[in-house]
């Protein structure tokens, strides 16, 4: 190494002279970098280096590494203990997503300018004849000014002619100029909303409105998936299949830790999702945005949520118990006329914002159907009242997607997902009210 | 390999000869590609001896050559044919004096009379070098077989008229086929390439044409600002120093028909029919087409970067234009409503310089259930950095059901050919000692470039006065130059 700013070393985690698993990632370089040159010569030196890195004893022919990728990823991670997170799950992903993945951590934003970078390259052998393709893995922990133009570090790192998918862990401030630039520079921008701070409902707007420039990919709406296909394989019955043209209330139920009913207290947009997916789907438009809901459906106003088929003996702990606060909206479609929305937090000790039920009511001809939805880690619960009696229990087995598994699914798709992009410009609608309302009337926090 | 020749560089002491010339000569006769009796005349106003000057050379070689470190040994026996001449451009007796030394140098290295003149000087000197070049008889090729040649450095001319004035000068005392102006642009690997790929390949060429290119796009964009070319860049600017030469010599090498052979006259009538079919903008023409733009103070890489206007020997005011798009039409048969966008600048977010044909969309939507749509063929030919060749097309993404998705085949030099490519300036000046003019831009082929540029220029004085600085540092220009071609629908590559 003749620049002594930058230590090289070849991380060989597989011992010399073991070959690693086939389909299993290894790390097979290691480098820092102070400068942009100097990230730039060390990713030059990595891939014209000689098949060095081939463990001792091994078939030097078979193991001449390729740079394989198909995408750049771009990860934001505002803290370390993300940028941790976000590295292991990309590790995880070299053999199914080989990418050039930057993880940018900004730092000491009121420091000196100051750019620390490693560069790594992780490899994987595919099959146990297979040739090893490796792709790069780029820490860049930037200090002071160079921190808040962060694009200009990503914008001569990307591969050219690759997609360019940002993955924004925490959440964004989309209003921030830094914001804007990052996101104008992406071809898909990959976010957890249900992960963002208060009700979630500001920004999901703010992302809803990104949507029309950038394809968006909600982990939190992706999360949903196994919900969905319950709902609708429930509604492929012909008994059942009328009645989704009558639906009169959508119900969601959520947990929250918050005793006050804060409009703020507790993320929201799962059970957003859920309703914003429906109406969607149903051709359903918005007529009232979601508000507050009203102090006479306080818990000390009103009674105990129904009783689910399964209620809280699958939701383990104390069971949930109704909490204050929530939201109304009103949908509406051209057949079935009005459809209440019902966003009710019930206090419990799951994460703050997780689904607990989904509850459909649907009345046609004089009768009525209830379909009651709930879900555990492996699967999904649909039960089906037609006036009261019990018609139908359905299980699906749904294991609850990892992080990992999700940005996969999201890697994997090719472009925007137009139920996806649907679902989250009616969710738009729910936050913000109905298109022809210009102004923000239904603000989070608004009306109470 | 070429005659025994003696190389005459004037503006030896400049920057020019220090970071390309000078370094591309040694690589040459590192490479055995030059003879043994050949001699390299270095001149200068600066009081150099043969000595000190050699001394100057190894440093700059030792830092611009492609090859490092230098060979000593090697680089003994190269200096030895270097030789320093103190002389004043506009003093007679110094180039009567030249003229003599020349002879001598001539008759000890038993060569044929073969001299190259290579002036890597300010355009101003041209005229005046050439004149006394005249005068002192040595453009003459009087001897039996031998050969004087001139290789004059861009900027040839600052417009249409200033270059035909020019072209006036120099044709008065040299013959066109002893003219050799560069384009260096046009001596890299990748650039000569584009006539191998289009006219070496039959597949590309039957769908070359408006019948299934839907535009073209030429970029080069370069990160670096103006460095400590500030008072010389004032007096161009981008339009000038990269619009009229490198970007309308691409265009050329993409459009052009096939010559009827691969010699000099037949490539260069072929390059000049292109700029011909390019129609000389109206004013109202320009406003609409063209976007001229200024970088201010702004961020690239881990740098903060101030704005041109503070760059050394720069005006505070200044209205040089640091940044150009436009779009041209190419009004010929073959490509007839397919529009060219260019574009350069400096200080953008990256340096890259490529070639890009955008294919036209497949005319029939078969695959109703991929969720995407098949995304139109490209061809994109990177000139610096990583050369080579890209070719994207759509396949089926693994799995049920037929979801479709683009993917790139890459073509990179590095890894095919694992040797290094020679230098722009290798290339050339061998070209230039062995006279071939095919990588040399001719007369009117420089005439007609700037008959494209000058109304672009003539139309900018008429205007008010620009907005500048209209793009941070960093960014890939003005938003009026993404306006240009949303406009028609399209957008710039993401390089």
């Amino acid at each position: 190494m003749s620049d002594t700013k930058v230590q090289l070393s070849r991380a060989t985690d597989p011992e010399p002279g073991v070959r690693a698993a086939p389909g299993v990632p290894v790390r097979r370089w290691s480098s820092r970098a102070h400068t942009l040159e100097e990230i730039e010569r060390e990713l030059g030196r990595l891939w014209a280096a000689p098949p060095g890195a081939v463990p001792a004893g091994e078939d030097a022919e078979r193991h001449v590494a390729a740079r394989t990728s198909v995408l750049n990823l771009v990860v934001i991670a505002r803290r370390p203990e993300i940028g941790q997170r976000a590295a292991a799950a990309i590790s995880e992903l070299t053999g199914r997503h080989p990418s050039r993945t930057m993880i940018l951590l900004p730092r000491d934003p009121d420091g000196p300018n100051s750019l620390d970078a490693t560069i790594e390259a992780y490899c994987v052998v595919p099959s146990d004849q297979g040739a090893e393709t490796c792709a790069e893995l780029i820490h860049l922990l930037a200090g002071g000014e160079a921190g808040r133009h962060l694009e200009a570090l990503v914008a001569p790192l990307l591969i050219h002619d690759l997609p360019v998918t940002m993955w924004w862990p925490s959440e964004p401030i989309f209003g921030s100029s830094q914001a804007q630039r990052l996101i104008g520079m992406s071809d898909r921008l990959v976010v957890d909303s249900s992960s963002w701070g208060g009700s979630g409902m500001g920004p999901l707007g703010d992302l809803a409105r990104i949507a029309s420039r950038v394809t968006v990919c909600d982990l939190a709406a992706i999360r949903q998936a196994r919900w969905r296909e319950a709902i609708a394989s429930t509604f492929d019955l012909p008994d059942f299949l009328p009645y989704l043209r009558s639906i009169r209330r959508v119900a969601v139920t959520y947990s929250t830790h918050d005793e006050d009913g804060d409009p703020e207290g507790t993320n929201v947009v799962k059970p957003i999702y859920h309703v914003a997916w429906l109406a969607s789907r149903l051709g359903m438009h918005v007529e009232r945005g979601l508000h507050p809901a009203p102090r006479s459906r306080h818990p000390a106003a009103r009674p105990a949520a129904r009783p689910a088929a399964r209620p809280a003996a699958r939701i383990s702990g104390s069971g949930p118990r109704p909490g204050p606060g929530g939201f109304d909206a009103t949908l509406r479609d051209h057949r079935s006329g009005e459809v209440s929305v019902v966003l009710r937090p019930v206090l419990f000790g799951t994460p703050s914002g997780t689904t607990l039920r989904v509850e459909l009511l649907a009345e046609r001809r004089g009768h009525e159907l209830r379909v009651d939805v709930t879900a555990e880690a492996e699967y999904v619960h649909v039960g089906v009242w037609l006036n009261g009696i019990e018609m139908a229990q359905r299980h699906f087995s749904a294991p609850r997607l990892t992080e990992v598994d999700l940005l996969a699914e999201t890697l994997e798709s090719s472009g925007p997902d137009p139920v996806s992009s649907s679902a989250l410009a009616m969710a738009r609608h729910l936050v913000d009210g109905p298109p022809e309302t210009t102004h923000r009337d239904h603000e989070p926090g608004g009306h109470a | 390999m070429p005659d025994p020749f003696i190389f005459v560089l004037f503006g030896a002491t400049g920057d020019l000869s220090h970071r390309k010339v000078v370094p591309a000569l040694y690589q040459l006769w590192r490479s055995n590609l030059l003879p043994h009796e050949c001699m390299f005349v270095a001149i200068g106003r600066r009081p150099y001896d043969d000595e000190s000057f050699r001394a100057e050379m190894l440093t700059a070689v030792s830092q611009y050559s492609r090859v490092k470190p230098v060979d000593p040994t090697i680089w003994t026996e190269f200096a030895k044919r270097i030789v320093y001449f103190h002389l004043d451009f506009d003093d007679p007796a110094g180039f009567d004096q030249l003229a003599e030394r020349l002879t001598v140098i001539d008759s000890e290295i038993g060569g044929h009379g073969n001299e190259l003149f290579y002036l890597a000087t300010q355009e101003s000197a041209f005229p005046v070098i050439v004149q006394q070049l005249g005068r002192a008889g040595l453009d003459h090729e009087h001897h039996a077989g031998g050969w004087r040649r001139i290789v004059v450095e861009k900027p040839f001319g600052r417009d249409l008229e200033s270059a035909i004035r020019l072209n006036r000068e120099v044709g008065k005392v040299f013959r066109e086929s002893q003219i050799y102006r560069i384009d260096h642009y046009l001596g890299k690997e990748t650039v000569r390439n584009i006539l191998v790929f289009r006219f070496g390949n039959g597949i590309f060429e039957p769908i070359w044409n408006r019948r299934y290119v839907d535009h073209v796009q030429i970029t080069m964009a370069e990160s670096i600002g103006v460095e400590d070319r500030g008072a010389f860049y004032e007096e161009t600017g981008a339009s000038r120093d990269v619009l009229q030469n490198h970007l309308l010599q691409l265009l050329t090498l993409v459009a052009m028909e096939p010559p009827a052979t691969f010699e000099a006259e037949a490539l260069r009538d072929e390059k000049v029919k292109v700029l011909r079919a390019v129609t000389p903008m109206t004013p109202s023409e320009v406003r609409r087409d063209v976007v001229r733009g200024q970088y201010g103070a702004g961020w690239i890489g881990d740098r903060g970067i101030v704005g041109y206007r503070q760059e050394p020997n720069v005006d505070s005011e200044s209205e040089t234009e640091t940044f150009v798009a436009a779009k041209f039409e190419v009004d010929d048969w073959r490509w007839a409503g397919v529009p060219f966008y260019l574009r350069t600048g400096k200080r953008l977010a990256k340096r890259a310089t490529e070639i890009a044909i955008q294919f036209k969309p497949v005319p029939h939507r078969l695959f109703v259930d991929s969720k995407t749509d098949p995304e139109p063929n490209l061809l994109a030919m990177r000139i610096q950095p990583d050369e080579g060749i890209l070719l994207r097309f759509v396949a089926k993404v693994p799995g049920l059901g037929v979801d479709i998705r683009a993917v790139n085949m890459d073509f990179t030099y590095g890894s095919a050919f694992n040797v290094d490519s020679p230098d722009a300036y290798e290339t050339l000046i061998l070209d230039a000692l062995l006279g071939d003019s095919s990588l040399f831009t001719r007369a009117d082929e420089v005439e007609q470039a700037w008959s494209i540029v000058t109304p672009i220029l003539e139309a900018w004085v008429e205007e008010a006065e620009p907005d500048f600085p209209n793009h941070p540092a960093g960014t890939w220009g003005p938003e009026e130059a993404d306006a240009l071609i949303e406009h028609d629908g399209r957008r710039w590559r993401r390089i």
